[in-house]
């Protein structure tokens, strides 16, 4: 299992960079999801080698159970993650509607300018 | 009541207030009563314990009664005594000073509730001693912190919230792993267990990668040379009260995160961190002066100058003696209150002129001295002119970057305050001593006086320090004593604690 | 989100919408020992409240709701607070949790936990109903709010998601190629 923990966390994380350095911001998005998925499967494998182990619940009988913390601390972080990504669309929308474009290259073309104030 | 018990409410007043701000519907005055009193109580609280810290040595509190290392535990030692008194009294400044600005009408209803949601993550950071709990506190303070710089921002400013927030995204997530890495070598999460069982993989390639994670991160949150470029734009977009409290705390929680960690947890032989932190330093300190040098309006010119001080206390400590990392804790009590003031005296500027735009700006020394005075104190403690606080905390540096031969980097730390000197001309010469003030000089707009006035207060407070240095330069010393007393930090918190 | 053409939908959503939520508070209550609690109970509350808003659109949902979401989590928050500052009375360290046993319905063990997790529940509950408010608005055909109005709001999004209705200019989809 472990091989293949460590190929998918290799395959998350390069994806997630390859997204984040894209212009789009859907894709930019996408990229900040990988990545703290990555991350998170990342600590997951901490709790070291699942095989033949139980699940960490209390009066579940069987084997040794595998290490529950790692498991506490992606729960957290996925919570984190959540409320994270969620100010980040928010974020990409209101830059979207407020600066009308959805390509960060665009936005943050030198050559990009400020318009002027209504009232000035 | 038990002193150790108390070290929750930094954390716990804080966000208190904030939920009771948050619940009251609209900005009225009880909310700033009920936040100033609150932010009054922190100070006090924040004394207390570091005064405990101070006479009795460092104070343990585990949350829930589970000890060290399965539970979660809070340490008052004397370094994060000092952080907190420093964060309360900046947080209460810039209070003061944003009710200064904006009658009680104008103020956005969501301004109060985050700052306190900030002051919360900034004291657990400063608290904890356990690596997860860093990372839920960092993350408290950031997501605050991304809605602060996006709540009053206008519609062109809102974009450089982006590379803001992308950066810091993708130092939680290294932060993340790092947790997750540590957890892996350690077994533990503990600040005390991790500097206990590190000390056996001292010059392994695990705690190379672990140390050099740690220090992408924290370098990254502090502003270090290669990832510090999300700070510069996004400061100035800030309202200039909550920019005075950005402009002290943030990054120095990076920089108080790095002396902890290299301090205190990791073991001490790590010769490649250390000169990779020096070299760093000094890159920060040229590149962030030059940025200072290039920008042409007030907070521009303050944002770069807080890069290139984050210069000269990482460099304090990667030169890694007692003497050194005494030296990076008093420039941090330094740069704070002198930080935070500059930005106050930008806002005042705003207010007067209309503008921070160096050109467009004039005639506030023939018209408002008071205000001339504070900045020009200020500006020469942060170049570093003899008998105000700035200097003691250079010339530290520069002494041990002598006697540690580092003839490279001593030049550049005394280049760059030369820089620094230039740069504040730059501001002198425009708000202060240009003729002509395009915008005008709104005199008749009362705000600023109360503004200045708490500028002014920050400012005796920094005269203090470099006046009373030697009491300020005892207290360091004992704070980098308690640091780097790894073997009774460890009994502290391992050997039965509290 | 417009409220749904199916009538199908908004009376079997009526219906659901007290289903989904008994749900969710069974999983707020088994969740001291068994997987559950208010984290997931709270996001099962806050997709019954997604489903309204499917159904009978945002405007009615939110009259539903009768208070700003905000203030709900805001709630939640200060209850978690309250219950974890509590031992501070008794002298212990924060978050210290007490247990009794009530002799109702033969033996039930409540404890402190469990007013914590009803925060913890509100809190998710109000966010993410928020989000869900703030996201789901049309913005083409939507008036800004007056200056004096949005104050009496303490939500962060309500103003600037809308700003650029206020204009003249045409809706923003159109400008974008």
């Amino acid at each position: 299992m472990m091989w293949e923990t460590a190929i998918l966390i290799g395959l998350l994380f390069g994806a997630a960079c390859f997204l984040i350095l894209q212009a789009s911001f859907v894709r930019i998005l996408f990229g900040f999801i990988l990545l703290s998925n990555a991350a998170n499967l990342f600590v997951l494998a901490m709790s070291g080698r699942p095989d033949g182990k139980s699940a960490p619940i209390v009066g579940v009988a069987g084997a040794a159970p595998v290490d529950p913390l790692p498991q506490a601390l992606i729960l957290t972080a996925i919570v984190i993650g959540f409320g994270v990504i969620a100010y980040l669309v928010i974020l990409l929308y209101r830059t979207f509607l407020d600066q009308r474009t959805a390509s960060a290259r665009e936005l943050f073309d030198p050559a990009r300018e400020r318009p002027e104030e209504e009232q000035a | 009541m038990n002193p150790a018990t108390l070290m929750i409410l930094p954390v716990a007043l804080p966000l208190v207030t904030a939920v009771v701000a948050l619940m009251g519907r609209r900005p009225a005055a009880w909310r700033r009563w009920f936040t100033g009193g609150s932010a009054l109580l922190q100070v006090v609280v924040a004394f207390a314990l570091a005064s405990t810290a101070w006479h009795g040595g460092p104070q343990v509190l585990a949350i829930g009664g589970w000890a060290a290392p399965y539970g979660i535990v809070l340490v008052g030692d004397l370094l994060a005594g000092i952080m907190l008194v420093l964060g309360a009294v900046t947080a209460l400044a810039s209070l003061l000073y944003g009710f200064a600005e904006l009658p009680v009408g104008d103020e956005h209803p969501l301004r109060l509730p985050l700052v306190q949601f900030l002051v919360t993550g900034i004291n657990l950071a400063f608290c904890t001693a356990d690596l997860f709990n860093l990372f839920v506190a960092f993350e408290v303070m950031l997501i605050s912190s991304y809605a602060l710089l996006t709540l009053e921002a206008d519609d062109w400013d809102i974009k450089q919230a982006f590379p803001y927030m992308a950066l810091n995204l993708v130092g939680s997530t290294l932060f993340l792993v790092a947790a997750g890495l540590a957890y892996g070598l350690f077994g533990s999460l503990n600040f005390a267990a991790i500097a206990e069982r590190s000390t056996a993989l001292a010059g392994t390639p695990q705690l190379t990668v672990l140390a050099l994670l740690l220090f992408t991160v924290f370098g990254m949150k502090a502003g270090l040379f290669p990832l510090f470029y999300w700070l510069p734009n996004s400061y100035p977009i800030l309202p200039s009260p909550v920019a005075a409290l950005y402009a002290g705390m943030l990054t120095k929680v990076g920089v108080y995160v790095l002396l902890r960690i290299f301090g205190q947890v990791l073991p001490p032989d790590l010769p490649l961190i250390h000169t990779l932190m020096m070299w760093l330093a000094a890159a920060t300190m040229i590149f962030g002066v030059l940025g200072a040098v290039s920008r042409n309006f007030i907070r521009g010119i303050l944002s770069f100058h807080i890069l290139s001080q984050i210069g000269y206390m990482v460099l304090a400590i990667g030169l890694f003696t007692p003497y050194a990392i005494a030296a990076a804790i008093f420039y941090i009590i330094h740069h704070i209150i002198v930080k935070s003031t500059l930005f106050m005296v930008g806002g005042v500027v705003v207010v007067l002129n209309r503008s921070d735009d160096l050109t467009k700006t004039g005639r506030l020394w023939a018209v408002a001295p008071v205000l001339g005075v504070v900045f020009l104190l200020q500006a020469l403690s942060l170049a570093g002119v003899p008998p105000l606080s700035g200097f003691w905390g250079k010339y530290m540096i520069v002494v041990e970057g002598l006697r540690q031969r580092e003839w490279v980097l001593v030049g550049c730390a005394l280049l760059a305050g030369v820089l620094t000197m230039f740069s504040m001309l730059k501001i002198w010469n425009g708000p202060f001593w240009h003729p002509e003030a395009a915008g005008g000089v709104h005199l008749a707009d009362a705000r600023w006086k109360p503004m200045t006035a708490v500028a002014g207060g920050m400012t005796l407070l920094s005269l203090g320090i470099g006046f009373g240095a030697e009491f300020f330069l005892r207290v360091a010393h004992e704070a980098a004593r308690q640091v780097l007393d790894r073997g009774a930090y460890v009994t502290l918190l391992l050997g039965g604690g509290n | 989100m417009k409220a749904g053409q199916s009538y199908i939908f908004r009376a079997v959503g009526a219906v659901l919408f007290f289903l989904i939520n008994v749900f969710a508070i069974y999983l707020l209550l088994r969740g001291h020992n068994l997987p559950g609690g208010g984290f997931i109970g709270g996001l099962g509350s806050a997709l019954s409240l997604i489903m309204l808003s499917l159904a009978f659109g945002v405007e009615r949902t939110q009259g539903i709701l009768r208070t700003d979401p905000v203030r709900v989590a805001g709630a939640g928050l200060l209850l978690a607070l309250l219950t974890s500052l509590l031992p501070l009375l008794a002298g212990d360290p924060f978050l210290r949790h007490y247990h009794v046993v009530l002799p109702v319905l033969g033996k039930i063990e409540v404890g402190t936990p469990l007013l914590f997790d009803v925060g913890v529940f509100l809190v998710v509950v109000g966010v993410t109903a928020k989000l869900i408010f703030v996201l789901a608005r049309p913005n083409a055909d939507l008036t800004a709010l007056a200056p004096e109005e949005w104050r009496n709001y303490a939500a962060p999004l309500e103003e600037p998601i809308e700003k650029t209705a206020r204009s003249e200019s045409p809706a923003p989809e159109d400008d974008v190629p």
